[in-house]
């Protein structure tokens, strides 16, 4: 079955016993606001799976009873017991569709119009009173006392209605109940013990009863888990419990003896009369028989409980399997289905799984250090079973990793969506062919290449892929493929992104390589096209002058490696210009285990990940294999190339150089490693064994030392360091001393300090030398356009663009645009109002500080800031909006009043990052003076150290104090007292935006809504300079 | 393994005394709070790190753990143990992670009375000052009391030291 279908039928079928005992409790509490808003909460999440699944069966009824539940939540309408009968029918619906779907994988057929007119009905208010009508089926359905109105199952709605007709109704089932109690209370002046015939005919009927059980058809299955021996003695206990009156003890043996979920009452009619046959056939007097087995109704309850409780206990699902014998038909089938459905998938929390994994973890190292302990013995006792022990704990390492495993489908499932929007986007035609979506690995690691691997497949269709005119003038077929292919290979999983499109011109990318002084052009001419290729990696490599809409806006392949190299991974690129591109991603398994190649270094041993070594070389003074030295680089020839060389021993401090090279008789041994396109040798003095090795976090203060990755403690006990090669080849290729490194480090910690203040901004020339910057996130797209499209219409310049015609600025007067080839520009959108600002080239995107130092008189520049330390002009977007478009800022005036508040100082409160720094510049730009904080807490301590804002701006759902407690503590007589507040919000119904009110906020908007921003600032700061 | 295991169960009983693993560095006998001691262990083999700050001594196996050695003697100023002898370890967590504190012996553990408590002398040490909460005046020595959490929040003054 589809997956997704499959997790929303457990997660549904969860839900839905829930709301069944919620509602039941609401209905004896309507007043409980806890008890409705969770099952409002999870009625409207089914409503809204439903809806993304395409299932409208299900959506419409979800819908209707949402309805009601609304209504009951907002005070609309008193909680009634007919309309929670009518939910609580609606939900029955719900698991009867879902017990179709299941079998089918498709939504059954079925009307329902009529239950959704009952429930819009009710939630029109027609219907609040309880239905008069008493002949009515739903008026019988529900005994609320009985807290189970109907089962689910696979049958259709008429067969129900007609097996509820036919059932006994609740007074029916009411005088039942009380006459076993009575009964059973009768009997105990007499002792049923001894007028049954003592222990001795019990004796022979628990052996009777016991064997019958195991023949009968229906009930053998629910005893068939229990041994007849077992069984023999259970119904021993039990009548001797029941006859002597002992309802504790028969309550205790009668909820054992059922280990089988899914029995119902009637199950244990049938198991009574058997009892009774039993019971006459060992010469009991039928009254004493009949008086006896009315009492075995006193543990009813507990027999048909306890089976309930082992449906629920392993999914946390509650059973249906329970009932009178009303709707029998759909009893029969409900209990299979349910099985059938908890025997597929348990839900268990993640954590438990980690938990499990540590131990399983543990339990490798141990087993590891026994075998280490015995392998110096000879002929010991332990081998047999230590070999038992190790293959145990291996088949129970694999299995618990087997539970972390998810399908790399999962994170796939959105990229065929993806390529298809930019194929319309692009207007490209391009097919994805996904093969071993069902390869699995570990959980940890697919959450963290989810993202490399969908900015990648945007890479191959914008980039890679050719138009399909372009296609056709090179003789390959119109539509372009991209093959993502994921297989095992190893203890690795391989994933192949291959696409048939232009492949990577090696030309371009050299000049480009040339312009960004990555390798002078000796150092080109010397690289294979493959290692020019393999720039791309290169941070800071960006592919700006690609930027499209889709795919370039700053996250490079660089950023691609690094995160998969975090997770210990790898990749490979081969690229034939003209025939397209494959990218090679290897990762291991999982992140936990790993095989390490340990080695020696000056007495030490440390493991380095197996996955980057490629090879193993000897270097020594007389074998084939010699390092030799270039000035003062060391280098190995390998077959027929050098090898760069690095000394552990120097890398770790151990050695310096002078000493390495005085040594004599030297017996090298070379671990050749790849890290990204680069490979070089790590010379050590010895290499052992390859190890699985679990990897243990380093402490929080040994987190800077970069060349390390963790630490494991060996099969001898012993702790040893786990290198991490990134961080050996960052250090050699730095060539740095160790002075330099520590001002390096300092300068990261500045710039890791300065981060949250940093901004994207997008660097462009325009008419002089100076870059200019303008923020990203003002930027809508960046477009080349086609110079000889570019037309001038009223003096000034325009192009088609997106099926209207957009004016063109130039960027600076001075500048003159392109004669020919494309023109670079950038795209500004402010409502209906779309702009091309045409500039000379777009330099690059930087992560910047925006620090406007020097504001400007000139039009069109907010103001210079040192950008990638030159001085840069930031431009004013809103300037060259009014000059596309007269109307614009006319427009602006009258409905925010923009001019008025300009420089007014804002406080911004969220504690998104990215929230923050989106919204930062907008603020800005727009003309404020704006402080970003990421807590209430934050925000009051600078009310306390005397800050003053002209307006405060919060987000409503923040960790600790949310802004509702914000606003509140704010109003309550604070300094700020006055200031007016805006609530930011996700949450923007009614509801929340008169809370928002109540606690103090003077307006409330959703997030996203820059517009409507905006204009509350102007309107706010407007009252605020009115007032005073 | 002669372990002394102090659980954070213990509870104790307070009357105005508060007990005190004391600890011999450098012949200065230092105290700490027993119940931020987790383990008290004899020499272990410790492997070193290179390239880690120098009050880092290494890491070292605890029951499967991996515990963050700490050099006392180093984050104190004092100069190193004389060749030969080895150092004792006292387990204690910050922050939820192990860390050992290398010192020279362990003493005994004290009750002492709340009245015997001093704040540091202003003239102390600023690198003892940093780390001690204060001083116990005993009958024939005075007592500094570690203060562990202070000790091991390198995150704030970790490049100074």
């Amino acid at each position: 079955m589809d997956d997704l279908l499959n997790e929303f039928l457990t997660e549904t079928g969860e839900s839905i016993d829930v709301v069944d005992v919620e509602l039941v409790k609401l209905e004896q509490d309507p007043n409980n606001k806890e008890v409705l808003d969770n099952i409002f909460r999870l009625v409207h999440t089914i409503k809204g799976t439903c809806g993304f699944l395409g299932l409208p069966r299900l959506e419409s009824v979800a819908h209707a009873s949402e309805n009601v539940l609304g209504k009951f939540r907002d005070g609309e309408l008193q909680v009634s017991e007919h309309a929670v009968t009518v939910i609580l029918e609606s939900l029955d619906r719900i698991k009867e569709i879902l017990a179709g779907l299941e079998a089918t994988e498709e939504e059954p057929e079925g009307d329902d119009s009529d239950l959704i007119a009952r429930l819009d009905a009710i939630a029109e208010g027609a219907e609040a009173a309880p239905d008069p009508e008493p002949d009515t089926v739903e008026g019988e359905i529900v005994e609320p006392t009985l807290g189970r109105p109907l089962k689910a199952g696979e049958v259709s709605l008429e067969e129900l209605e007609a097996a509820f007709a036919n059932a006994p109704g609740p007074e029916e089932m009411a005088a039942e109940a009380p006459a076993p109690a009575s009964s059973g209370g009768g009997a105990a002046g007499g002792s049923l013990f001894d007028r049954v015939g003592g222990e001795d005919t019990l004796a022979v009927a628990a052996h009777l009863i016991s064997q019958r059980l195991g023949g009968d058809s229906e009930l053998s299955k629910f005893f068939a888990g229990t041994a007849a021996d077992l069984r023999k003695g259970q119904f021993m206990g039990l009548m001797m419990a029941i006859f002597k009156d002992d309802i504790d003890a028969a309550d205790n043996v009668a909820r054992q003896i059922v280990t089988v979920s899914g029995f119902n009452d009637q199950h244990f009619d049938t198991l009574i009369t058997l009892i009774k046959d039993v019971l006459v056939e060992c010469q009991v007097d039928s009254d004493v028989a009949d008086e006896a087995v009315m009492s075995f109704e006193l543990v009813r309850e507990g027999v048909v409980s306890a089976a309930k409780a082992l449906a629920k206990a392993p999914t946390n699902k509650a059973g249906t399997a329970s009932g009178a014998s009303a709707g029998g038909a759909a009893a029969s089938s409900a209990p299979a289905s349910e099985q059938k459905r908890t025997s597929q998938s348990i839900r268990v929390s993640v954590d438990l799984l980690e938990d499990l994994m540590n131990m399983v973890s543990e339990l490798v190292l141990t087993r590891n250090q026994l075998l280490q302990i015995t392998r110096n013995m000879d002929n010991s006792e332990l081998g047999v079973p230590l070999q038992r022990l190790s293959q145990c704990t291996t088949e129970l390492q694999e299995n618990v990793m087997k539970t972390r495993m998810q399908p790399i489908g999962n994170a796939w499932a959105k990229l065929p969506r993806i390529v298809r929007d930019l194929t319309v986007e692009l207007d490209k035609k391009i097919e994805l062919d996904m093969r071993g979506a069902d390869t699995e690995l570990d959980r940890q690691v697919l959450e963290l290449i989810k993202d490399p691997l969908t900015h990648m497949v945007r890479n191959s269709a914008d980039h890679g892929i050719e138009t399909p005119a372009e296609r056709m003038a090179v003789g390959k077929p119109e539509g372009g493929t991209i093959v993502l292919n994921a297989y095992h290979e190893g203890g690795h999983i391989i994933i192949e992104i291959k696409d048939d499109g232009r492949g990577i011109s090696v030309s371009k990318l050299s000049s480009k390589i040339l312009e960004k002084k990555l390798a002078s052009e000796a150092e080109l001419a010397d690289m294979s096209d493959g290692q020019i290729q393999k720039f791309i990696f290169h941070p800071g490599f960006s592919t700006a002058e690609k930027v499209t809409s889709v795919s370039g806006r700053g996250v490079g392949m660089d950023v691609v490696r690094s995160n998969i190299e975090k997770i210990g991974g790898t990749i490979d690129m081969v690229s034939i210009e003209g025939k397209g591109s494959t990218f090679q991603i290897k990762i291991p398994l999982t992140l936990a285990i790993v095989a390490g190649l340990i080695v020696k270094a000056q007495d030490e041993r440390y493991a380095i990940p197996q996955i980057s070594v490629l090879e193993l070389v000897r270097a020594s003074e007389n074998s084939e294999h010699k390092i030799e030295t270039i000035k003062d680089t060391p280098v190995l020839r390998l077959r027929n190339r050098l090898l760069p060389l690095v000394y552990l021993n120097e890398v770790l401090g151990f050695m310096s150089r002078d000493e390495i090279d005085a040594r004599e008789n030297v017996d090298d041994f070379i671990v050749v490693a790849q890290v990204g396109a680069f490979t070089f040798g790590i010379v050590v003095d010895q290499v052992f064994d390859t190890e699985e090795i679990v990897v243990k976090p380093m402490a929080p203060i040994l987190k800077d030392l970069e060349i390390y990755s963790g630490n494991t403690i060996l099969g001898d006990g012993s702790v040893i360091m786990i290198l991490d090669p990134n961080g050996i080849a960052a250090k050699a290729n730095s060539g740095v001393g160790d002075h330099e490194r520590e001002e390096e480090d300092e300068r990261a910690q500045v710039r890791r300090a300065a981060a949250e203040e940093k901004e994207s901004m997008l660097l462009f020339r325009a008419g002089g030398k100076n870059p200019k910057a303008v923020p990203l996130a003002l930027v809508a797209r960046l477009e080349e356009v086609e110079v000889n499209t570019i037309e001038m219409s009223d003096g000034r310049y325009m192009v088609q663009y997106r099926g209207a015609l957009m004016p063109l600025i130039k960027a600076h007067p001075d500048m003159n645009l392109r004669t020919e080839g494309r023109q670079p520009v950038l795209v500004f959108t402010d409502r209906e109002y779309t702009m091309g600002l045409a500039v000379d080239d777009i330099l690059d995107i930087v992560e910047e500080e925006l620090n406007i130092k020097l504001a400007s008189d000139k039009q069109g520049v907010v103001g210079s800031a040192i950008i990638s330390g030159k001085a840069s002009e930031v431009i004013d977007v809103s300037y060259y909006l009014n000059l596309a478009f007269a109307d614009w800022l006319r427009s602006r005036n009258v409905a925010d009043d923009t001019v008025s508040t300009k420089g007014a100082s804002l406080l911004l409160i969220d504690d998104s990052d990215f929230f923050r720094s989106m919204l930062k510049p907008v603020l800005r730009v727009a003309g404020y003076e704006v402080k970003a904080v990421s807590s209430a807490a934050a925000a009051l301590k600078l009310m306390e150290d005397g800050y003053m804002f002209d307006l405060v701006i919060s987000d409503i759902e923040m960790p600790d104090m949310n802004g509702f407690d914000f606003a509140a503590a704010i109003r309550d007589g604070s300094k700020w007292e006055n200031v007016p507040l805006i609530a930011l919000s996700a949450l923007a119904t009614e509801r929340d935006v008169n809370r928002g009110h109540a606690a103090g906020f003077d307006d409330y908007i959703a997030k996203f809504d820059r517009e409507t921003l905006l204009r509350s600032l102007a309107q706010q700061l407007k009252i605020k300079g009115d007032a005073a | 393994m002669n372990d002394i295991v102090v659980r954070d169960d213990l509870s104790l009983v307070r009357t105005g005394t508060q007990d005190f693993v004391t600890v011999v560095l450098a012949g200065q006998t230092l105290g700490i709070p027993v119940l931020s001691v987790h383990d008290v262990l004899n020499p272990q083999q410790i492997t070193r790190i290179p390239l880690a700050p120098s009050w880092v001594s290494g890491v070292l196996n605890l029951r499967g753990k991996i515990v963050t050695a700490i050099d006392l003697r180093q984050r104190l100023g004092l100069p190193p143990l004389e060749k030969g002898k080895q150092s004792m370890s006292v387990v204690v967590e910050h922050k939820d992670e192990p860390y050992s504190l290398q010192i020279d012996t362990v003493g005994e553990v004290l009750s002492l009375d709340d009245a015997d408590f001093e704040r540091n002398p202003v003239t102390l040490d600023t690198r003892w000052r940093e780390v001690s909460r204060g001083i116990y005046r005993l009958e024939n020595k005075l007592l500094p009391i570690l203060d562990v959490d202070r000790l091991l929040a390198f995150e704030s003054n970790g490049k100074a030291a």
